[in-house]
């Protein structure tokens, strides 16, 4: 009956009462980079990367760059120099500089948790040098820098060569007090950008950095996975003829961590790693279709792989990070109590671990 | 109008219903409070306030028997005169009201913080409001056919939970039950609120008949609720460490914005918006108890004019809380007169009930 | 005054609720004899009546030329009279069996609807030669099947029901024949199958038709029109078919059907909304297929509804969902539109509403070049000419097609309506509008009855049995069961072994 006369004013409202928060598109400067470097008086430098899509000009992105006390301090004085409304929901990369986060991240990274508008799976890296500089540059034969950055650790980390780090995992390994987050390392190499290593954190501080050499292993060791390529020399020929060199490609893994108290109180990890591949390439004497002479390869591969996880855990030890983990498996083999009466971070240099890694390769290419 | 009468709830209807009246705002914030309050898997606690609300219902259900499914206000008036009851419903209606208005308020308040953060909030109530008091004016009946699409609209968001697979990790969940938490009567009464919304079954008697397999389909209801409920959580918890879901004001919020589909990203965006066809019903039957109690008060003024002044009042009131802690003290300080309200009233008309029937007894011999 | 007695009428209650009584007066009895005088005199200044005198056997004719069948007329009546004797003239009489008639009211109405009135002495006939100009049998032109009968109704309402008749050998399909419209007289007739319709709707259906009082129903869309549950809504509350087999799937299902003559269309009552997604080529296919193709008329519904909104609401508010890889082409093509994404989106919106009705009035010839032209202009210029994006010419150009998926053309002209308000809301509120205006929908389409019957059946009531013949097209040994909502008596509709 006043069914009519409700649903005018209903329309009548909508077309008084819209919305004034508008963000339309073409307006608005969507940071798609930031890079974050120390400067001096603890104040942060902070560049963004916008890109342009305007096929008028030739300019593919805008950078601003401004000095300040926090994130958002900055954010406001590089507002002033631009025509578009400044908006972070776009955001994919964030780059932070080594030496920003040897002092400590957090409170970038706390002002980025507060945000609404920052998604979760923002990817988080370090640079070896100057951000700004990496940011900033121009490679010639590559995307616009921030795309290309951002495709680079993409790729990166779907095949494994460094490890996923979003905010959302880094978070996540930060609050959780049996593991310590990690983030790759990106670094200028002349044209192009390249991967430095793995960055390891004491919760939002950069501590220690693992080498190129070792991602791969560090991933195996870190948890299941199923993409990767790995090349291994098995042994130095005595005159460097006949050396026997082995890669092999996607590779599955999984990992099982054990966790015993021996008697006198020392904790044991035993880490079970077993990893599959394909060999693309092996150059040596062994027939791979024989399997007596497969398995003494598989065997060589496991003991080379099982020396440097011992050594690569040594070296986390050594650092007092405990950067795959090991701390769940301690903390949900005993109590409550025990766990909080345990102090992790120094008792992690005293636990015992032991890496053990078994190979198997799932085929072997065309040869035989 | 006179359909309503007629027709009767069917038992599915009643459980969507109760479902949806159920499932609100407080979801996307349970998670928090679990961690907060019960720390280590405390993703269980919810099935114990299931039950805990499934001992209300039972108490409900046997007003209902023994009522022979009278409604309240029969029982009631039947016993105590009218002007004794007259302060009692005006304040239930107070209450009601007020907590369908303050949940409103707080889900706009928080889609403020992801979108339109300087449009007047108020806008938004205003046009929710508006949907709110169209459906009351529709009858019981034609709510509950609502509630049932609303419910089809809404509810492929739990599959949605799926995503987290990869990500979800038991050894996170940890081996400890209850620990790292920081109980307080006053938070876990906040938790038990997420459940409420089955009490509003009080006021649906005239409504059923046998078929409605009343207390039953309530409590299916009230199953599927806890369940979905704690099933949300244990993803929660297994997907953000412990102390990080301490840290989230809006965790499933965020596990929403970890959603990406090639086509789409920042889910949150779109998916909170769903979230707001189960607040609509929370809020609708709250103020459809408080328009069924002035009715009782007004026998003489039309339904649609009582339901303009609810709303009217409630989107008044509405202007008082201006942020969003505000909004939620008034929310707890609400739900826990509610918590109160949903245990007191069945037992209060058990009372009256057993008087009834001892009164009766002897008079018939 | 007279608002504040609305004002107290909304806020209290009646006291005593008034009934309102049928005023349903016994229809005129008009007994005055039927004379050859007082018939001339009704159709005095009709030039089309015929008026034929046989002084030798003192007969009158009185009829409408172009009602009547010619070749009837010459071979039984003219020529009889014009030769025969008295003799011939009874036999002729005895061998048409002609009416005779007592009442002067119904003789004029037998004219009108093409009898030939036959004055004889004080005694009155009417001959029923009704044979008028009609359109041949043919192809429906809004309602194409692939597979399936070609066959359409068509404005004749006898036609119509022959095809009906043809279809159904059963004494069991009962016709009603009522009359609407007091200028008009139209016929229509009512419908269903007995025993296994539910006699409530049929009651209903009578008794709503005989209520209608107006000069004229012209079609049968404006007739269901004045049977409406709701008659605010946008939503047809009643299906209208050309297609005589879904017709007949629609009685042989317990349902009501109604022709009203000069219309091809065909109604059947009760009906819900899920029933406007079926087509009767569903039935023809294999089930998977069409299964499948009715999946598909509800993803089409959900685009046609949703997808030019949503890309108002993204790019006006949301600009955070657009993914990595369409954001630059997303900004690219905006960039150089003047307009806010709500007017670019009406704007294109408009256009492709004009170039339908452009095309719908145009003959079919010239309809085609108005497509082409129209969509090169769209298509092509305007992107050009940089007044709208490449991608929103997508998002309407598919929402548009998908709103033709949708094979009743009264619903689709309903959805393409409202997606008009969700655009609006979309670039109002952004998300929250849109799903405000989602909200808003399903609560007008849960108020809604058809013939008392919810208009959402089967999904509220909820009657997950009839979901494999509404949202699937299950398998024929599935569906044994007649839809719920018609209520039938007679449940069981497939008893075949498997």
């Amino acid at each position: 009956m006043n069914r009519l006369p409700i649903s005018l004013l209903a329309i009548l409202m909508l077309v008084v009462l819209p919305g004034c928060d508008y963000r339309i598109l073409e307006r608005i400067g969507f940071t798609y980079a930031a890079s974050y470097d120390a400067a001096p008086q603890n104040q942060v430098e902070i560049t963004v990367s916008i890109p342009r899509a305007e096929p008028t000009i030739k300019v593919k992105r805008e950078l601003h760059s401004a000095i300040g006390q926090s994130s958002k301090d900055a954010r406001i004085k590089f507002a002033n120099e631009t025509d578009l409304l400044l908006v972070n929901g776009q955001i994919r990369v964030l780059l932070y500089s080594e030496a920003l986060a040897r002092k400590d991240l957090s409170n970038e990274i706390n002002s980025i948790l507060r945000d609404t508008s920052i998604s979760p799976l923002v990817k988080i890296t370090l640079v070896n040098g100057n951000a700004k500089e990496l940011l900033s540059k121009n490679y010639k034969q590559h995307l616009s820098t921030d795309k290309y950055i951002n495709r680079l650790l993409e790729k990166s980390s779907s095949n494994h060569r460094i490890p996923r780090t979003t905010l959302y995992e880094f978070e996540r390994d930060y609050y959780d007090d049996g593991i310590d987050p990690i983030a790759p390392i990106l670094k200028e190499a002349g044209e192009d950008i390249a991967v430095d290593g793995i960055a390891l954190f004491q919760d939002y501080k950069y501590i220690a950095k693992i080498s190129n050499r070792d991602a791969l292993l560090f991933s195996i060791l870190r948890g299941k996975f199923k993409k990767g390529d790995m090349s291994l020399v098995l042994s130095r020929g005595e005159d460097g003829s006949s050396s026997e060199y082995i890669m092999f490609t996607s590779v599955l893994s999984n990992r099982k961590v054990h966790v015993e108290r021996r008697a006198g109180g020392t904790i044991h990890v035993t880490i079970n790693a077993n990893f599959k591949g394909s060999v693309h390439e092996y150059i040596g004497n062994k027939k791979l279709s024989v399997d007596a002479q497969r398995h003494e390869v598989e065997s060589k591969v496991s003991e080379i792989m099982t020396e440097s996880a011992n050594r690569l855990v040594k070296q986390l030890q050594l650092h007092k990070v405990d950067s795959l983990g090991i701390g769940i498996h301690v903390r949900n083999s005993m109590s409550y109590e025990a766990w909080k009466k345990l102090n992790w971070r120094e008792e992690y240099q005293k636990v015992e671990i032991e890496c053990k890694l078994h190979f198997k390769a799932k085929d072997y290419g065309k040869i035989r | 109008m006179n359909t309503e009468t007629k027709e009767k709830l069917s038992p599915f209807h009643t459980t969507i219903l109760v479902h949806m009246i159920q499932t609100g705002v407080m979801a996307l914030i349970l998670p928090q409070l679990l961690a907060e309050t019960f720390g280590t898997n405390g993703w269980i606690t919810v099935l114990g306030f299931g039950l805990i609300a499934t001992i209300n219902i039972l108490l409900i259900g046997a007003v209902y028997k023994l009522g022979k499914g009278r409604s309240i206000f029969q029982i009631l008036e039947q016993s105590i005169p009218k002007f004794m009851l007259v302060p009692v419903y005006l304040a239930l209606a107070i209450v009601w009201s007020m907590l369908g208005c303050m949940a409103g308020k707080e889900y706009i308040l928080i889609f403020q913080m992801y979108a339109f953060p300087t449009t007047d909030p108020m806008e938004f109530k205003f046009i929710m409001d508006l949907l709110v008091f169209w459906l009351l004016t529709k009858g019981l009946y034609n709510i509950t056919k609502a509630s049932t699409v609303f419910f089809g609209l809404f509810v492929w968001m739990f599959l949605l939970l799926f995503f987290f697979y990869t990500d979800f990790s038991w050894s996170r969940l940890t081996p400890f039950l209850f620990k790292g938490g920081h109980f307080t009567y006053l938070e876990s009464m906040d938790i038990y609120s997420s459940l409420l919304g089955y009490e509003v079954v009080l006021l649906m008697f005239a409504y059923t008949n046998k078929k409605t397999k009343f207390v039953k389909s309530v409590l299916i209801g009230n199953g599927m609720t806890t369940l979905t409920y704690s099933y949300l959580s244990i993803v929660t918890f297994g997907v953000f460490s412990l102390e990080q879901l301490k840290n989230k004001a809006f965790p499933v919020l965020e596990m929403l914005a970890y959603i990406r589909f090639p086509f789409m990203e920042r889910m949150e965006n779109l998916l909170y918006g769903f979230v707001l066809f189960t607040v609509l019903f929370s809020i609708l039957m709250y103020e459809w108890c408080a328009l069924e109690v002035l009715k009782q008060i007004f026998p003489k003024l039309k339904a649609n004019f009582l339901a303009f002044i609810v709303m009217l009042t409630c989107f008044l009131i509405a202007y008082i809380p201006k942020t969003l802690n505000e909004v939620g003290d008034w929310l707890s300080t609400l739900s826990m007169i509610e918590s109160g309200i949903a245990f007191g009233l069945p037992i209060l008309l058990l009372v009256v009930l057993m008087f009834q029937k001892m009164g009766r007894s002897p008079a018939h011999e | 005054m007279t608002f504040s007695k609305a004002l107290r009428n909304m806020i209290v209650k009646e006291s005593a609720s008034q009934t309102n009584q049928d005023d349903q007066s016994p229809p005129e009895q008009d007994s005055k004899p039927p004379t050859l005088a007082h018939t001339l005199e009704e159709f005095v200044d009709c030039s089309d009546i015929t008026h034929r005198t046989f002084p030798d056997h003192q007969i009158d004719l009185v009829y409408f030329d172009q009602l009547t069948d010619k070749d009837k007329l010459s071979r039984h009546i003219l020529s009889p009279l014009l030769s025969g004797s008295d003799e011939d003239v009874a036999k002729m009489v005895k061998h048409l069996q002609p009416f005779k008639t007592t009442s002067s009211k119904t003789l004029i109405l037998d004219v009108l609807s093409g009898g030939i009135a036959v004055f004889h002495g004080p005694d009155a006939y009417v001959f029923d030669v009704y044979s008028p100009e009609a359109r041949a049998i043919s192809q429906s032109e809004t309602e194409t099947v692939i597979t399936g009968p070609h066959d359409a109704f068509t404005e004749q309402i006898n036609t119509s029901l022959a095809m009906i008749r043809a279809r159904l050998k059963s004494s069991h399909l009962k016709v009603i024949k009522l009359s609407v419209g007091e200028v008009s007289k139209t016929d229509v007739y009512l419908l269903y199958i007995k025993d296994i319709v539910n006699m409530k709707f049929v009651e209903e259906a009578k008794k709503r038709i005989q209520q209608i009082e107006v000069d004229a129903i012209l079609d049968t869309n404006m007739l269901i029109q004045y049977m409406d549950d709701n008659k605010y809504s946008i939503f047809p509350q009643y299906l209208t078919s050309e297609r005589p087999d879904a017709i007949v799937s629609k009685l042989v299902a317990g349902r009501v059907a109604g022709i009203v003559d000069g219309s091809p269309s065909v109604l059947s009552l009760p009906t819900s909304f899920f029933e406007f997604f079926s087509s009767s080529d569903d039935y023809y296919q294999r089930w998977i297929l069409g299964s499948a193709i009715r999946l598909l008329r509800f993803i089409a519904f959900v685009i046609t509804i949703s997808f030019t909104a949503l890309y108002v609401s993204v790019t006006t508010f949301h600009y955070e969902m657009i993914p990595e890889n369409l954001l630059m082409t997303l900004t690219e093509s905006r960039s150089r539109v003047p307009f806010p994404p709500l007017y670019e989106a009406l704007l294109m919106e408009v256009t492709i509403e004009l170039l339908r009705e452009a095309g719908a009035r145009l003959p079919t010839k010239i309809g085609q070049t108005i497509g082409i032209v129209g969509g090169i202009v769209i298509g092509q210029a305007a992107v050009q000419a940089g007044l709208t994006s490449n991608i929103l010419i997508i998002a309407v150009a598919s929402s548009a097609i998908a709103s033709f998926v949708i094979p009743s053309y009264v619903m689709s002209a309903s959805i393409r309506l409202i997606r008009f308000g969700l655009i609006m809301l979309a670039g109002f509120l952004g998300n929250l509008g849109l799903v405000f205006g989602i909200a808003a929908i399903v609560i007008h389409l849960s108020g809604l009855t058809s013939m008392g019957t919810s208009y959402l059946n089967p999904v509220a009531p909820f009657k997950p049995k009839d979901w494999k013949d509404i949202f699937i097209r299950a398998p024929f040994t599935a569906l044994r069961e007649r839809p719920s909502q018609s209520s039938s008596p007679n449940v069981m509709r497939n008893k075949t072994k498997e």
